[in-house]
Parts: C-alpha cells; sequence; structure tokens
C-alpha cells in the first residue's frame, strides 16, 4: 500500500557510504559499509545488536570518527576537507555547522531534564540558530502540536512518559529543520503501548518528505513505511533492497535466521 | 493517549485499616536523658562566674567586633567568588583534551591542595622578600610598568590570595566531579543539535552538574567562613582576631570566644537556609514535584497533620522522597 500522497524518493542522494571502517582499538565495529541513501527516503537499517548499525548512524554526524572509507552527506564529505590527497579534520566549529542540518534521535530520548518540553525544543534554535525567542517559541509550540503535545509543553521530562518524551526529541530534533533525521531505536526504549505513538510520528514526517535513517526492531513499520532496508551483521551490510523483499523474501541465511526470531 | 477513567477501584472498598502504631518506651528514656544534660548545661552557663553575660553581651556591641564581622563576610564572599570562577576554569582545564591545559591544572591543584592555606597565606604576605617588586614586561625583558610588592599586596590581599585560589583547587574537584556525573548522552544530544563546545558546557552540562556542586559548595562556604580566622597569623583583624584580641587584653577568653561563637553560628545558619533555596532551585526537572519548603511544611502540619504520609497507591514510582509529597501533589502526567 505505497500511498500516493508521499513525496517520491529523489535519485539525489542525501548519504553515501563508501567502504566506511570504524574500530574502536582493535575491535572493528565496521568493515566496509558501502550504501546510498536517496533523497526523501525512509531507509531503515536492522540487524542483531552489536552488528555496528548504532555506530554507523553515529558516524552519519560524526559523533563517531571513521577509520577508512568515505562518508557523504549532501555530497559533502563528512568530519572531514579533502586538500589534492590530502584529508584535513574540521574544526569543532565546522563539524558543529554541519550537525545543525541533521537531527538525531536517540533510543534513551536525553531529553534536557532541567528545561520543560517547550525549552527543550527552543533551545538549539535560540542558542545555535541565534532565532527570536519569541519566534522560536511559536515554532517550538507548532512542533509540539504536530507531535500532539502542546498541552505538556510546560512540563519537565520526568514529568512525561517515555513516549512522550520521544516525541517532545522528535520536535526538538525538528526544531533545527535539518535536511535529514537519523533515529537511533526509537522506540526500544518503550513501554509496548506507547510505541504506537512516536511511530506515528514518524509516518507523518515520512509523508512530508523527510529523508531518514532509521535503525530499529519495528519490522511492521519497516515494511509499511520503509523505501529502502538493510540488514547487517559483523559490522557488514549483508542484504539489502526494498523492505518487502528483503522481509519477505531473505536471499540470505542469516538474514532468515534473524527475521526468524523476530517477526 | 489520555485515560482517565480508574476502573471500578471505588467500589466495595474495604474499610481504612486504623491500627495501634508501635509504641516507643526508648524514646521517653533518651528524653529523660537529654532533658537532665540540659538542665546541667544551663546551670553551668548561668552559675559560673568565668562566664560573664553582660561581659558576652559588650563584646557583641563591641565596635571592633562588629568591624570584623564585615571583614570576615567580605573575605569570605570574595575568596568563595575567586575559588568558584578559578574552580570552574581548573576543572574545565582538567577535563580538556589539550595536554597542557590539563596537566597544567593538575599541578595547580597538587600545589594547592598539597599545602597548608596557613602556610599559603603566610607566603602570600611575605611576597616582598621574593620580589621587591612586580613588574608587567617581556619577560626576561624591558618591563612596562611596576609596582612595590608591599603595595601591590597589603595584607588583605594578600588574605584573599591565600585563601581563594586555596580554594580554587578544592572547588576544581567539585565542579569536575559535577560535570562528570552528567550522562554522557547530554552532550552528545546536545552536540547532535549543532551546538558548540562551550554552548554544551554553559547550557546543559554545568546548570544539570549544580545539582551535584551545591552542597559540598555550601559546606566549603561555611568552611570559609571559618577558615578565614587564620588570617590572624598574618594580622589582619577579623571577626576571630578581634575577638581573640579582646580575650587577651581582658583575661575573659571564655566569654570573648561565646560572643564571637554566636556571630559565626548565626552567619552559618543564614548560609545553610541560602543553600537550602539554591538547592531547591537546581533540583527543578530532577524530582518530579520539589520538596515543600520548611515554611510550606509548617503549613502543612498544621493544615492537617502529617502531609500525605500514606502515598497513593496510584503512584509507586514516587518522588524521590514519597514523605515529602504534598498533598494534591501531581501524581499523574506519568504513563499517561
Amino acid at each position: 500500500m505505497t500511498d500516493l500522497s508521499k513525496p517520491q524518493a529523489t535519485d539525489r542522494p542525501m548519504v553515501r557510504a563508501e567502504g566506511v571502517h570504524k574500530s574502536y582499538g582493535q575491535v572493528e565495529v565496521l568493515k566496509g559499509i558501502d550504501l546510498e541513501v536517496r533523497q526523501s527516503e525512509v531507509f531503515c537499517l536492522v540487524g542483531p545488536s552489536g552488528s555496528g548499525k548504532s555506530t554507523f548512524l553515529r558516524c552519519i554526524n560524526h559523533l563517531e570518527k571513521i577509520n577508512a572509507g568515505r562518508l557523504y552527506v549532501d555530497g559533502e564529505l563528512v568530519g572531514y576537507r579533502q586538500k589534492g590527497d590530502k584529508l584535513h579534520e574540521l574544526k569543532d566549529r565546522e563539524v558543529a555547522l554541519k550537525r545543525r542540518d541533521i537531527g538525531m534521535v536517540f533510543q534513551r530520548f536525553n531529553l534536557f531534564p532541567h528545561m520543560t518540553a517547550l525549552e527543550n525544543v527552543t533551545e538549539a534554535p535560540v542558542q545555535v540558530k541565534k532565532e527570536g525567542r519569541a519566534a522560536a517559541k511559536e515554532r517550538a509550540m507548532a512542533l509540539l502540536e504536530r507531535v500532539g503535545l502542546a498541552d505538556k509543553a510546560g512540563n519537565y521530562p520526568s514529568q512525561l512518559s517515555g513516549g512522550q518524551q520521544q516525541r517532545v526529541a522528535i520536535a526538538r530534533a525538528l526544531a533545527m529543520e535539518p535536511k535529514l533525521m537519523l533515529f537511533d531505536e526509537p522506540t526500544s526504549a518503550l513501554d509496548p503501548e506507547l510505541v504506537g505513538d512516536v511511530l506515528d510520528v514518524m509516518r507523518g514526517l515520512a509523508e512530508d518528505g523527510m529523508t531518514m535513517i532509521v535503525v530499529t526492531h519495528e519490522m511492521g513499520f519497516a515494511r509499511e513505511v520503509g523505501d529502502a532496508l538493510v540488514f547487517m551483521d559483523g559490522g557488514v551490510v549483508v542484504e539489502s533492497g526494498h523492505p518487502r523483499e528483503v522481509l519477505g523474501n531473505p536471499q540470505h541465511e542469516r538474514t532468515r535466521a534473524f527475521l526468524s526470531k523476530v517477526l | 493517549m489520555e485515560k482517565t477513567d480508574q476502573g471500578s477501584a471505588q467500589q466495595g472498598r474495604p474499610e481504612t485499616i486504623r491500627a495501634v502504631p508501635v509504641r516507643h518506651p526508648g524514646r521517653w528514656v533518651s528524653v529523660a536523658v537529654v532533658a537532665v544534660l540540659a538542665a546541667m548545661l544551663l546551670h553551668v552557663l548561668f552559675t559560673n562566674p568565668a562566664l560573664d553575660w553582660d561581659f558576652v553581651g559588650a563584646t557583641l556591641r563591641d565596635p571592633t567586633v562588629v568591624h570584623g564581622i564585615w571583614v570576615t563576610l567580605e573575605l569570605t564572599a570574595l575568596s568563595m567568588l575567586m575559588g568558584v570562577v578559578g574552580g570552574v576554569l581548573l576543572a574545565v582545564m582538567r577535563l580538556s583534551k589539550n595536554p597542557v591545559l590539563s596537566g597544567t591544572a593538575w599541578f595547580y591543584i597538587w600545589v594547592f591542595r598539597g599545602t597548608p592555606v596557613l602556610v599559603q597565606l603566610v607566603l602570600w604576605n611575605n611576597i616582598g622578600f621574593l620580589w621587591k617588586e612586580i613588574s608587567l614586561g617581556i619577560p626576561f625583558g624591558p618591563s612596562f610598568w611596576s609596582q612595590e610588592s608591599n603595595t601591590l599586596v597589603p595584607v588583605f590581599t594578600a588574605a584573599l590570595l591565600g585563601l581563594g585560589l586555596n580554594e580554587a583547587a578544592y572547588m576544581a574537584e567539585i565542579v569536575r566531579a559535577g560535570i562528570q556525573s552528567v550522562d554522557e548522552g547530554q552532550s552528545e544530544a546536545a552536540h547532535a543539535l549543532g551546538m558548540s563546545r562551550a554552548t554544551v558546557l554553559r547550557r546543559i552540562v554545568l546548570p544539570q552538574a549544580m545539582r551535584v556542586i551545591i552542597p559540598p559548595t555550601g559546606n566549603e562556604t561555611i568552611s570559609m567562613l571559618k577558615t578565614t580566622s587564620l588570617v590572624q597569623v598574618i594580622s589582619l583583624v577579623e571577626l576571630f582576631t578581634a575577638g581573640h584580641d579582646i580575650s587577651t587584653r581582658t583575661y575573659k577568653p571564655i566569654a570573648a570566644m561565646i560572643a564571637i561563637s554566636i556571630y559565626y553560628l548565626l552567619l552559618t545558619s543564614i548560609l545553610t537556609v541560602g543553600q537550602y533555596y539554591l538547592e531547591r532551585y537546581y533540583a527543578r526537572g530532577a524530582n518530579r514535584t520539589l520538596p515543600p519548603t520548611p515554611l510550606q511544611r509548617v503549613r502543612a502540619l498544621f493544615a492537617g497533620r502529617a502531609p500525605a504520609k500514606a502515598t497513593a497507591p496510584a503512584s509507586p514510582a514516587a518522588p524521590a522522597a514519597p514523605g515529602d509529597t504534598p498533598p494534591g501533589a501531581p501524581d499523574g502526567g506519568k504513563d499517561a
């Protein structure tokens, strides 16, 4: 059931990974990832824990440094600048500038506990983009409305349920008007009955044409909303394709073994 | 998703338990013991001639003592200010990835925490022996401005340097512990939003670290109030020195010390109240409901017995101090 209202994924690559390697000391977590995420695409990353999918996600906004390969966001190299055949590390300020365009949602929400829901959403626009407080507040209220939490604007995170916190976290990321959203297991820390509200918000985002990379165990969401899916295991891409194909008719033994446990 | 119907909890509710509370006979015995001891203390206080209360009263009003209070307060406030600002700076340096900065901070803390503050006070007061004059200029080259050390570092400045720089070393460790207590996910989330390092520290990490930083800082402030008495060694007249001068002049040390103790107790009491409200302010968001202020507590007590001793069964994950929940506190919100 492909909905026609949704803006179709274009051919322009939003994220391109070429042989991305990442190791922590002796342990190699990513062993050469090649993939391409197109604009307006909902790109799902699935796989067992320890397969490197979260690490890969964190490389995209340079929370982790890659050790080999190349990673591009919107055509620009992540974390480095190429001069001739040499790579130069970007300064903190330049990295921060690029992160503005990439929203991230964490498994444990990571809302700022000393700020209300509203303040969580206005913080980055005011501090980073130097937006006026009144304007930022107005936009933040609209975003909270969008995630269904306008009435909780004055609540502190500790006064919100997990599902509500995660929706505030999504609003907080959207406040920076990103061109790409990264979701790191956004529903894994939630009670089952609260998962639906968060997925609804994400579905709405997808319909509006947001480019999204989603690390998830929600196969239903991947099948229904996803445009592309990659199955990762042991730091490599095992299988990729359209979610319905990969989930419905997995070609690889390891994919089949994994899916038989989670579906 | 707001579910308001609590179902049939109200129907057929069994009668409220009214049990006979546990008796504590031991408490009555201890009350008697304490009462006897208190009576003995009062007896000494009001009958012993060494405790000349008229003299205590006169000492309390003595102009040098009253002036001493202000010197003590000034020294405490300024050296704590130096300590906190220096401490934050040193803590950030210590946690920096830059080895020069973290090494420098480590060395500073090692020196200033490793030597007695009394020694540091004497050193600062005698800096003139080390350098007759202090000048600004090119190292080993010409100087543009210079001043005699004894003019530049009068005794009050020496006291301030001794106390403040020493305090900075202690505060650095307190602030560092506070910063490290903040979950790493917080700075990650802030960085992911595009905030700079400085903004993350100022807006996200430090405000949360404050919860851990404030209680020991309150201790440090109260401790500093009393440590200022050490400046007697460099002959700066503050509260203790003023009292001590009177006691040696009049041979009434007990009365003089009691007089200044009254002032010290008064000042620490005021600081304790300040600390309470500061802690309360930085606890916002950390507790689902803030504990009531003492005033609210007293009011609740008069309004109708102990506030909410029996927590509503609907909120098993009640705030940190369940006994402190005021009646009618919002225990909803969670698990909507």
